[in-house]
């Protein structure tokens, strides 16, 4: 009795701890989910006087609408791209200063991680002018070569890549930095026995070293993913607010345009609603199918 | 153990629903809180709500604003800033009205009109007078041209307020680069003619010729239609699909798509590459001749907007008016004190020096403490001055669609402009689309 009456006590205290940062969560995160999904099936933009239910209605709007499928391939090309550049690259990167070209690896780690303390909107605008077609640098370094620059910002496809490098640059150097961090946590002497052993740096790098720090790589992997698609948002929002003809929005910010732009709110919550959906799916992908595989040193 | 476990878990549903009505009730208190009608000593505060940053005549409205409040004594007005012009405005309106509050005078954007006087509550500025200022009864009659008083006309004909900052779209001209090509330096004289001189510029100078601005609007694109005699809007229904509106289209198709003589990129990196010399002329709003005349380092001077051959040209006013939306007594007389303030003549002149607006008052560029001098010097902004008689309202088309209605008229521009569709089928597309929205 009186032991079970101590874990109860325990479990109350316990409970008392958690409740802080329920409040907060369920306030900032649960309420705002379930209010989003109550205002997708309204026709209303949050002040008008006359809120109409519609049902499923904006959801079927959404699948009806062509731009739907268009901004949902867009947002998954950001995702590829961006997992090349801010997931892949600093990783190789990290590698590469860890252990193949050691000299500098401070100088580097300092260098490339300036950018993320940067405001996107300041790099955006910069950006916007060194990239100007006409009339920025770039384009006048090539002018002399003789090749003039396509008007990126109007092009479909080119957008996207333009708009990941501008988001990269602030990411990559914080991924940069966490990548280095578990990749220098590889056992120093296993290295240096695959070396010994003649074992090609390729080889040491994806039969070694990537699986002995995947618990940092699956971070950095889902994060990418996540921050990717909202960093992204700046500088669509700064150059081309999903321009041309929706040719470089993504999921998040189309639901802001809808929202916050046009106020078709329930449009835009019931949208919200289905990146929830397919990123909710996505995860537990993740969970079924990564999780099980990846190494935690500490187990 | 079990029944333990059982316990917390409802313990835990306890917590959750808590935190739920916490929440809920957080939401709902801030609704009862209303316009703040607080004064601080004897005075009134009341709220302005702008969107110009400081490089863009904030200061002057901090000027204006302090100047006001010295010399009133019963009203102190705080400016407040909303930054990304006037869909940031919006924006922040929108969030304070779902709170239950308003701030008592505000700069609503043209585009905005009808979608801000069908959600929001505001005093009509006739109201206004008749009310709280009844000695001036002539004021608005008195001031303002009968054009441009009605381009703060609503659909249904309600004057949802005063305009303020006017701006109209001119064509500016690199003297430079219409020398270097052989062209006359006064400019083309119709729209076909700057189809002509982007060409011989791009053919003779190998530089571009021609940019149109392209934002987050067809502001510019609406004024080349009209300039062809198109309607946008006719009856309360999108009406731009006429030969007239594709004829206008297609002129400007064809010079980014076929003779490759204008630029097709957004809005500040056309004007960058103008102020860089690269542009021969740029079709753009007079707000932008301070900045221009800033960064140019070639002779640049500019025209009124032109029209198509046997037309007459027409443009479509941009800027904000003014409105308000105090709710309470106290709070509207003091909004409307603080307006009237606004467009005496000599804070008229102050404004426009600041930010390259055109006044919205008939006689503020004559008169001797207005603008005279200011004209005198930069003579750029006679090229709107002397359009204002062609004035007309900016499109803002009606219903709860009509953002929506906007963005359709720009994702059509792209479609254009990136050749993926024919001026003609693009242009009905679109008439159709918005014509299906307001249904």
């Amino acid at each position: 009795m009186g032991k079970a009456l101590l874990i109860h006590k325990n479990q109350i205290i316990a409970y008392l701890f958690i409740v802080p940062s329920l409040v907060i969560f369920s306030l900032f995160l649960i309420w705002p989910g379930i209010y989003t999904i109550y205002l997708s099936f309204l026709n209303w933009n949050l002040i008008s006087p006359d809120k109409e239910f519609v049902g499923f209605g904006n959801y079927v709007a959404l699948f009806q609408d062509p731009n739907t499928y268009k901004i949902l391939i867009n947002t998954f090309a950001y995702i590829v791209i961006l997992l090349m550049l801010n997931c892949f690259l600093p990783y190789v990167l990290s590698f590469i200063l860890e252990y193949v070209i050691t000299k500098g690896k401070n100088f580097y780690k300092k260098v490339i991680f300036l950018p993320s303390i940067i405001s996107l909107v300041v790099g955006s605008m910069l950006y916007v002018w060194i990239l100007n077609p006409v009339s920025g640098p770039v384009a006048v370094l090539f002018k002399m070569l003789g090749i003039s620059l396509p008007f990126w910002s109007n092009t479909n496809g080119l957008v996207i890549v333009v708009l990941s490098l501008i988001t990269s640059w602030k990411v990559f150097g914080y991924n940069f930095i966490v990548l280095l961090a578990g990749v220098s946590n590889v056992p120093r002497g296993v290295i240096e026995a695959a070396r010994l052993d003649n074992i090609p740096l390729h080889k040491i790098f994806f039969q070694i070293v990537l699986p002995m720090s995947s618990a940092t790589g699956i971070y950095v992997f889902i994060m990418t993913i996540v921050q990717g698609l909202q960093y992204v948002f700046t500088p669509v929002s700064v150059i081309t607010q999903g321009g041309p003809n929706y040719a470089s929005s993504n999921l998040i910010y189309h639901s802001y345009q809808d929202a916050f732009v046009l106020y078709k709110t329930g449009q835009s919550a019931a949208l919200s609603t289905m990146t929830l959906l397919l990123f909710v799916l996505l995860l537990f992908l993740e969970f079924k199918f990564v999780e099980k595989r990846v190494y935690y040193a500490s187990k | 153990m079990m029944k333990a476990k059982s316990k917390m878990s409802g313990l835990l549903c306890l917590l959750i629903i808590g935190a739920l009505i916490f929440a809920l009730s957080g939401c709902a208190s801030s609704n009862g809180s209303g316009a703040n009608t607080a004064s601080s000593g004897q005075k009134t505060v009341i709220e302005y709500w702008h969107v110009n940053a400081q490089t863009q005549g904030g200061q002057a409205v901090d000027e204006l604003v302090k100047e006001f409040n010295a010399q009133s004594k019963d009203v102190k007005v705080v400016a407040k800033f909303n930054p990304d012009m006037y869909k940031g405005l919006m924006q922040n309106l929108q969030a304070e009205k779902a709170a239950g509050k308003t701030p008592a005078l505000v700069q609503i954007g043209w585009a905005y009109l009808d979608y801000f006087s069908n959600n929001f509550s505001y005093l009509d500025p006739n109201e206004a007078i008749q009310k709280y200022d009844p000695t001036s009864k002539s004021f608005l009659k008195d001031n303002f041209l009968p054009n441009v008083l009605d381009l703060a006309k609503t659909s249904k004909g309600k004057q949802a307020g005063i305009p303020y900052s006017l701006s109209t779209p001119i064509l500016y001209l690199n003297k430079d680069i219409l020398k270097q090509a052989g062209l006359s330096q006064d400019g083309p004289k119709t729209w076909q003619d700057v189809q002509q001189f982007a060409k011989t510029i791009k053919d003779k100078t190998q530089k571009y010729g021609f940019y149109m601005q392209e934002p987050g609007d067809t502001w510019a694109q609406q004024a080349l239609m009209l300039s062809n005699g198109a309607k946008i809007i006719d009856h309360g229904k999108a009406a731009f699909d006429s030969p007239e509106g594709v004829q206008a289209y297609q002129l400007y198709a064809d010079m980014v798509l076929k003779d490759k003589s204008a630029l097709h990129v957004p809005w500040d990196q056309g004007v960058t590459a103008f102020i860089n010399g690269n542009v021969g002329m740029l079709y753009t709003t007079v707000a932008q001749m301070s900045n221009i005349e800033k960064g140019a380092k070639f002779n640049v001077s500019s025209i009124p907007s032109p029209p198509f051959v046997g037309k007459q040209p027409k443009v479509p006013a941009g800027g904000s008016f003014l409105a308000i939306t105090a709710q309470t007594e106290a709070q509207q007389k003091a909004a409307w004190e603080f307006e009237k303030f606004l467009y005496g003549v000599k804070s008229m002149a102050t404004w426009t020096e600041a930010t390259g607006y055109v006044p919205p008052r008939k006689d503020v560029a004559t008169a001797k403490d207005g603008l005279k001098d200011f004209v005198a010097k930069n003579p750029m902004i006679n090229s709107a001055l002397v359009q204002m008689g062609k004035a007309v309202p900016w499109t803002s088309f009606p219903g709860n669609s009509g953002l929506q209605a906007e963005q359709t008229m720009i994702d059509t521009r792209d479609k254009i402009l990136g050749g993926q569709a024919s001026v003609a089928s693009a242009l009905k597309d679109a008439q159709q689309q918005i014509n299906q929205l307001q249904k």
